[in-house]
């Protein structure tokens, strides 16, 4: 069961293996909105913890996959489970995992610079064979094949390793009913969040993958596959059926569509449960 | 690059002014008591003949027909449309125009709009729900052409469809897209 971590409104994935599981098994992206400890002044890359849109994180427990969890207090600072050690074999587990991991990530990076020469080999070859030239020697000396798995240099300080950002022995904490609106899950029950989640939930079960939308001012943004290697196509605006719906707005959200080539959709939930997808385009007739 | 993605080139904003009308004409309309005299000059859209037969269609307000007339205008004589019709739609108040952009093309309608008014989404899927009905081709999903009338007379259309319709794919930008995210990821793993 996947844990979400409850602040403030706004649901927290710990787990390097729970985030791993959403992204992978339910197609949810979230943010990642930690810093990381090798970089930690910039924010193009980030790492755990995976923040969750209230959209996501409520599917999620729909679907019966995750609970949400609010702690109940600060844990106590209790200088025992920090001083005590953990046990040998543990430590002994750990160790060989990262021996392991260093074995595997080596004979990667050993593989990828293999590939890298291969292809330069011809430029190589012609860059050794003018220095050559230039000192005198013959030019038609063979290549010296060495192997370059022994004396490839991979140097400790280069390896990834996971961080476990998950605590090991959780603070107090209770399960949360998200069906109640509470003041650590404010959203259900508020219209706005309502539809949207409707939205979300549809668009979702068509099987897009479905994020956050505020980099193209929408509500949501919709992508055929992970947004790791494709380009959004929608930028979604959620709009109530009845309410009025300035023409300034649809010209600004479909001007801005269409220099980023995406379509605007507007989409309304009615209350028959169905919902409604208009798609909005810039017309460039000349 | 194309015209879309230039965010200078708006074809739209220039010589769209639909040709022989200024901002002011009809709009202030024998407001003004010294243009008595310019008359039968300054008033020649008031008296068009095919502004009256929109106004004679009695289903919508002064300001969208003289936003659908100005439409018209500008499809027939800056975009050159074929067979522009106006069709008066008294159950959503709107005077619509039917037309061709190309003689072989297939009938589009357009619902004229000026800036000022708002739509709201149930509005707009009625008007897409009533536009289906006279396309030719039952089986492609429902689309109007909206156009929107800037008080200048500038005239933006924004085709609105039924459903999702996928974005053009992206052509050269993405190789760009690509070296900057490459050299970007060069940066961050060394």
């Amino acid at each position: 069961m996947i844990q979400i971590h409850v602040l403030e409104g706004k649901g927290f994935v710990w787990s390097y293996e729970d985030a791993r599981r959403i992204r992978e098994e339910f197609r949810m992206v979230g943010i990642l909105v930690g810093a990381l400890a090798r970089k930690p002044r910039q924010n193009i890359r980030l790492g755990l913890p995976l923040q969750l849109l209230p959209e996501e994180t409520r599917l999620l427990l729909e679907l019966g996959a995750a609970k949400l969890m609010r702690p109940t207090g600060l844990q106590p600072h209790r200088e025992d489970t920090i001083q005590a050690e953990p046990p040998p074999t543990g430590i002994a587990v750990y160790q060989q995992g990262l021996e392991q991991s260093y074995k595997e990530q080596r004979h990667l990076a050993a593989q990828e610079r293999k590939a890298l020469l291969d292809t330069l080999a011809e430029q190589i070859a012609q860059g050794q064979a003018k220095k050559r030239k230039k000192r005198g020697e013959s030019a038609d000396v063979p290549l010296q094949q060495t192997d370059l798995e022994s004396g490839f240099v991979f140097p400790r300080e280069s390896m990834m390793v996971q961080i476990p950002t998950e605590r090991l022995e959780p603070g107090p904490q209770q399960e949360l009913d998200w069906q109640a609106a509470s003041l650590d899950w404010p959203h259900s029950g508020d219209p706005s969040h309502e539809t949207r989640y409707r939205i979300y939930r549809d668009l979702w079960e068509q099987g897009h993958f479905v994020t956050g939308g505020t980099k193209f001012g929408g509500d949501f943004l919709v992508y055929p596959g992970d947004p790791m290697r494709y380009h959004a196509h929608y930028i979604v605006l959620c709009v109530p059926q009845q309410a009025p719906l300035p023409l300034y707005d649809v010209i600004s959200a479909g001007r801005l569509g269409s220099n980023v080539k995406k379509t605007v959709l507007l989409c309304s939930a009615a209350a028959d449960g169905s919902i409604t997808y208009t798609s909005v385009q810039w017309s460039g007739m000349q | 690059m194309d015209a879309q993605g230039s965010d200078c080139g708006h074809p739209l904003e220039e010589g769209s002014a639909a040709p022989g009308c200024t901002s002011t004409a009809g709009q202030e309309r024998g407001a003004a008591p010294g243009l008595g005299e310019r008359e039968p000059r300054s008033n020649w859209m008031a008296t068009h003949p095919k502004l009256m037969e929109m106004m004679s269609l009695d289903v919508a307000d002064s300001s969208q027909v003289h936003a659908a007339f100005l439409v018209y205008l500008d499809l027939l004589e800056a975009r050159n449309w074929h067979e522009v019709s106006c069709i008066g739609v008294a159950e959503l108040q709107l005077v619509c125009l039917h037309g061709r952009e190309r003689e072989v093309e297939d009938l589009q309608v357009v619902v004229p709009s000026p800036i000022h008014m708002s739509f709201s989404h149930e509005r707009i899927r009625q008007i897409l729900k009533r536009a289906c009905r006279v396309q030719d081709k039952p089986d492609s999903p429902p689309s109007v052409i909206l156009a929107i009338v800037e008080s200048d007379s500038t005239v933006v259309y924004y085709k609105l469809t039924d459903g999702f319709v996928m974005p053009d794919p992206p052509d050269e930008i993405e190789d760009v897209d690509n070296k900057q995210s490459r050299k970007k990821r060069k940066k961050l793993l060394r």
